[in-house]
């Protein structure tokens, strides 16, 4: 009897394979030696799963053909033709460095399918994209929208908080390109400001930038740059670097007494278990997705949870959830279109409002050059008691910000 | 005449305490952070030295030795709670046999191949080093947390970290060792010699492949010393110790090979120079300039004085 | 026998020239990267038989790749003339260092043309208003707009230039001064040759080829960006190649950019996490078993089954 029950399922499961049809391809390029385009990479298998599951997308399967870039533009840009080519996708996602994706670009403009990114914030990447590309979608913040942002947030934490002061504006950034685009744009939203123009007009007077070798390339001695930050003694002191930055300058800091009110961390993802350390208390950090978010956001929770279900870790960077969205965003175009042609997909994806678990409701808006920009800003966290707390976007709010920064004293 | 060898000797020494003394005055805090890292620099250095001094190895992996070394620190501390300058004994054990053992299954093989084919082992042990870390535990950088770490004194209104004095202390601490390994014992004058003239040393019945066996082993270990005293300041990740390869032969090139004093204060001088750079507001990306700087401009002094080199 | 191997190379050239009619555009792109680590390597090599281990090869290519797009960006000019000037100014630069750096020998050369390529790319970083700083920079023209074919093609004849030269040098009274340099140093001066001269020229040359294929590199997709730019994996990566394909020849970094080039892909595919442990593996084997390469392991397999045959 069991024997029959298993054969007719195995038939059954033959006879579904043979009728539906051919699967919908999707091609990603990230760096899967790097946690960021492995989580990613992971996310994204994860949505394709959940898709596939509750029956495919137009009675078609999806299917996922992930290729590393090892973060070497030539790889990246082999990869981009060999799924065009060799798999035959139907579409490019993916993700990450700059170099690599610049490198992509030319490619991509040959076979001009709909592309997908969540990486790549440099303003360069825009450039070389330029405004006709209609089938580029981009949902990563560029790197000047993210100075925006935090502008509108400081303004509006300021008007919640009276006590918060945002006039003196301290910041440390790396040497290297990400680094430096950020300096670039605080410069030009400075110049801005004093014309009292732009996100900053009501709250930045003052401004200062000073360059670090990050640890992330051979550097990791912040003590000159700190020196000169003390000096200063800004209101908000903001360091862009990467990871490896994080606790090192947190040491170096104590170590020089130097305590701002806010302390502001903006690199793309965090040491594991940083919040363990007593240093991390009270630092806020800029950041696109937490794990509290769940307490705000349904999406959020489930995508956590069936992350941790299936790969037995913890998402440990926004593009985690950032490569879940990048499937789903694609996934409600195509269910709205009702085809996966490319000129009404374009259509229906630029309409699409999708509920992401970074907490935002993903929408696409023109940028300063392409038409199809998705996210423009991030967050404004706080470690707190080991965990990012929210504190601004105000309405996803999961905690009051505690300032001014705690002092060194004790721990 | 014994006062002239005197001056000779301790010149490079001497003049790198007054340069100290000169910084100092001007810029306290340049002059401290110079001497920490340059230290540090040297520490790393000091082991490469002795391998392509006396071995003849250019070993490139020499930097993810180093990474591998914080990271065993790292599961010493995280498994038994051990206090990462604690663990420098165990660590300098284990590194010692996987040197020794890496020796004995690779290098052995390549000894008479020369320079080049060595290059590319210890390349791809490199590659092989670096990927293996990337996957037992990610790029995500971690650390271990200790209070004394980031602990400071005032001095005269000037106020600077102790901790990374260990830097100074333990790299000072590791050369006089070296110095007496290679003048006291009966093996590292062994090794002197197989340095000197690995020839000779044959004829004269020294078992050269188990010196060099030993000499590679211990260059290896000291990277475990470098491990121990960098985890509680560094993030941890698997190319933390990548940057040091060529730090480490740029340090040899400029100190000359076989000369481990001159690792000591070409790794300081350095330090001190990129410290002065970093310490000017808006010049801070070239400090690069003045290591690389420094490094050719030695380099071409040297070559000018004694044209064969 | 004597008809023999100008056939084959006729054969394999005509293969190489008629690759992208039966092939798709990701085996192009592929075979465009081979070639272009090809010519670093056969490069790298025909420095080093003067004697001299050069690790500046990163330092050029980023050179040339700036150059190409400066040229082509700021002065509008044709990116297979940006290239060419791509040559030109690593091959100036290179006459101009190496008349200070080539009196050095050994660890010191090398040394000092690794920290040379340090040196450029700081230069390069912080030259924001020529270069685009630690930014990068971007143009807008690439090279043959990005026709994989006609990139090919291009990259083919380079590396066929590449070839035939580092041949000339095998084969002409380069090659007696060369060998006789690298053999013993003293010997040669004795019998008058000018090694300095020699040395600079073989700088100059293998330089300007090192420009050409960053230019061509950076043209191609139209951007350049200090990391990686002046990569250290444009220096190591061609070093590795003609190891492994056997060093003092041509066939060998041909041989080994092909077995490395299309190993490390294929790897990847088959092996989405941990391929680089292999490729690394791979490396270490081929040191191990094979001290002189690809192609002197053939030649040893070749000349061992002829003197056998002799002996039967």
């Amino acid at each position: 009897m069991k024997k029959a029950i298993l054969l007719t399922l195995v038939l059954a499961v033959v006879a579904m394979m043979a009728v539906a049809a051919t699967p919908i391809k999707i091609g990603a390029v990230v760096p899967l030696g790097d946690i960021t385009g492995d989580q990613a990479a992971k996310a994204m298998r994860l949505a394709v799963a959940e898709i596939n599951a509750a029956g495919g997308l137009l009675g078609r399967p999806v299917e996922l053909i992930v290729i590393d870039d090892e973060l070497k533009p030539e790889k990246g840009a082999a990869a981009i033709e060999k799924l065009a080519t060799v798999d035959k996708v139907d579409f490019f996602v993916g993700g990450m460095g700059s170099s690599v994706h610049l490198a992509q670009i030319p490619v991509m403009k040959r076979y001009q399918k709909i592309t997908i990114w969540i990486g790549a914030a440099s303003y360069l990447c825009e450039n070389a994209v330029g405004p006709d590309a209609d089938w580029y979608f981009h949902l990563h913040p560029w790197d000047y929208q993210q100075g925006a942002s935090y502008g509108l947030g400081w303004t509006e934490l300021a008007e919640a908080y009276p006590e918060i002061r945002t006039d003196r504006i301290f910041l440390a950034y790396e040497e290297g390109g990400f680094g430096t685009a950020s300096h670039e744009s605080y410069v030009a939203l400075q110049r801005l400001a004093q014309q009292g123009e732009g996100a900053w007009a009501a709250i930045m007077n003052d401004y200062m930038g000073v360059s670090f070798k990050s640890a992330a390339l051979g550097g990791g001695d912040y003590r000159a740059m700190l020196q000169q930050a003390k000096t200063y003694n800004p209101d908000l002191f903001i360091w862009a670097g990467y990871d490896a930055d994080a606790l090192p300058m947190l040491q170096q800091a104590k170590e020089v007494g130097f305590a701002p009110e806010f302390f502001v961390g903006a690199p793309p993802g965090w040491p594991a278990h940083f919040g363990d350390s007593p240093l991390a208390e009270g630092v806020t950090l800029y950041g696109m997705w937490a794990p509290t978010i769940n307490k705000v956001s349904p999406a959020a929770e489930h995508f956590y949870n069936a992350y941790i279900e299936m790969f037995k870790e913890e998402p440990a960077t926004y593009f985690a959830p950032l490569g879940y969205t990048n499937i789903y965003f694609l996934a409600e175009g195509i269910k709205a279109a009702g085809t996966i042609d490319k000129a009404p997909l374009i259509n229906a994806l630029e309409k699409v409002e999708y509920a992401s678990p970074i907490g935002e409701v993903l929408k696409i808006a023109p940028s300063n050059v392409i038409k199809h920009q998705g996210f423009t800003a991030q967050k404004i966290l706080q470690w707190q008691g080991g965990e990012q707390q929210v504190i601004w976007p105000l309405e996803l709010k999961t905690a009051d910000p505690t300032f001014p920064f705690p002092s060194w004293e004790g721990r | 005449m014994e006062s002239i060898s005197f001056w000779k000797k301790y010149k490079n020494i001497l003049f790198l305490i007054l340069l100290i003394v000169a910084v100092a005055i001007w810029k306290p805090h340049a002059a401290i952070y110079g001497l920490q890292r340059g230290s540090l620099y040297a520490l790393a250095g000091l082991p490469l030295s002795l391998t392509l001094g006396i071995v003849g190895i250019m070993n490139l992996s020499h930097g993810d030795f180093l990474s591998l070394g914080i990271y065993i620190v790292y599961m010493f501390s995280v498994n038994t709670g051990m206090d990462p300058l604690v663990s420098i004994l165990p660590v300098f054990i284990l590194l010692f046999l996987l040197g020794a053992g890496v020796y004995k299954l690779t290098i052995t093989k390549v000894l008479k191949a020369g320079h080049l084919n060595q290059l590319l082992l210890t390349f791809g042990i490199s590659m092989i080093l670096l990927e293996v870390m990337n996957l037992i535990w990610t790029s995500r950088p971690r650390s271990v947390y200790v209070d004394y770490a980031s602990s400071s004194v005032t001095v005269a209104g000037v106020r600077f970290g102790t901790y990374e004095f260990l830097y100074v202390v333990f790299a000072i601490a590791v050369l006089i060792g070296l110095q007496l390994f290679l003048k006291k014992t009966r093996l590292g004058q062994a090794s002197f010699a197989v340095g000197q003239n690995p020839r000779g040393a044959k004829i004269v019945g020294i078992n050269t492949s188990f010196v060099y066996l030993i000499v590679f082993g211990i260059s290896v270990a000291i990277l475990g010393i470098a491990a121990g005293v960098m985890v509680p300041r560094f993030a941890i990740f698997p190319s933390v110790g990548s940057s040091y390869t060529m730090k480490s032969f740029c340090l040899v090139a400029m100190a000359g090979l076989g000369n481990l004093t001159g690792i000591l204060i070409s790794g300081i001088a350095l330090g001190v120079g990129e410290a002065i750079v970093q310490s000017i507001p808006g010049y801070a990306g070239w400090s690069d300039i003045v290591f690389f700087g420094v490094l050719i401009a030695v380099i071409m002094i040297r070559s000018i004085r004694r044209p064969s080199l | 026998m004597k008809i023999a191997k100008p056939l084959l190379i006729l054969i394999v050239l005509a293969a190489a020239v008629l690759l992208p009619i039966v092939t798709e555009a990701y085996f192009i792109s592929i075979a465009i990267t081979i070639l272009t680590f090809m010519t670093l390597a056969l490069s790298w090599d025909m420095m080093l038989r003067t004697g001299q281990l050069s690790f500046g090869t990163a330092g050029f290519f980023g050179l040339g790749g700036y150059t190409g797009i400066i040229a082509a960006a700021d002065f509008g000019v044709d990116p297979v003339i940006g290239i060419m000037l791509g040559g030109l100014v690593a091959g100036g630069i290179a006459l101009i260092l190496g008349m200070a750096i080539l009196r050095l020998r050994g660890l010191y050369f090398a040394i000092t043309t690794m920290a040379l390529a340090s040196v450029f790319m700081v230069i390069i970083r912080n030259l924001h208003r020529l270069t685009g700083g630690p930014s990068g920079k971007i143009v807008y023209n690439t090279l043959f707009n990005y026709d994989s074919n006609k990139v090919y093609w291009f990259m083919l004849a380079i590396a066929v230039g590449t070839v035939v030269i580092s041949e000339l040098f095998q084969r002409t009274r380069i090659h007696f001064a060369i060998d006789s340099i690298r053999a013993d140093e003293t010997v040669a001066k004795s019998h008058g040759v000018n090694i300095y001269k020699y040395l600079i020229f073989v700088f100059v040359v293998t330089s300007i080829i090192q420009g050409v294929i960053g230019a061509t590199y950076a043209l191609q997709y139209g951007f350049v960006y200090p990391e990686s730019s002046f990569s250290p994996h444009y220096l190591l990566l061609p070093i590795a190649m003609a190891l492994v394909g056997g060093i003092y020849s041509t066939i060998g970094p041909i041989l080994g950019a092909i077995i490395l080039g299309l190993s490390s892909e294929y790897l990847k595919l088959i092996m989405p996490y941990g391929h680089l442990v292999i490729y690394g593996v791979i490396i270490v084997v081929v040191v191990l078993f094979m001290p002189d390469g690809v192609y002197g392991a053939i030649k040893a397999f070749f000349m061992n089954r002829k003197r056998r045959l002799e002996e039967r």
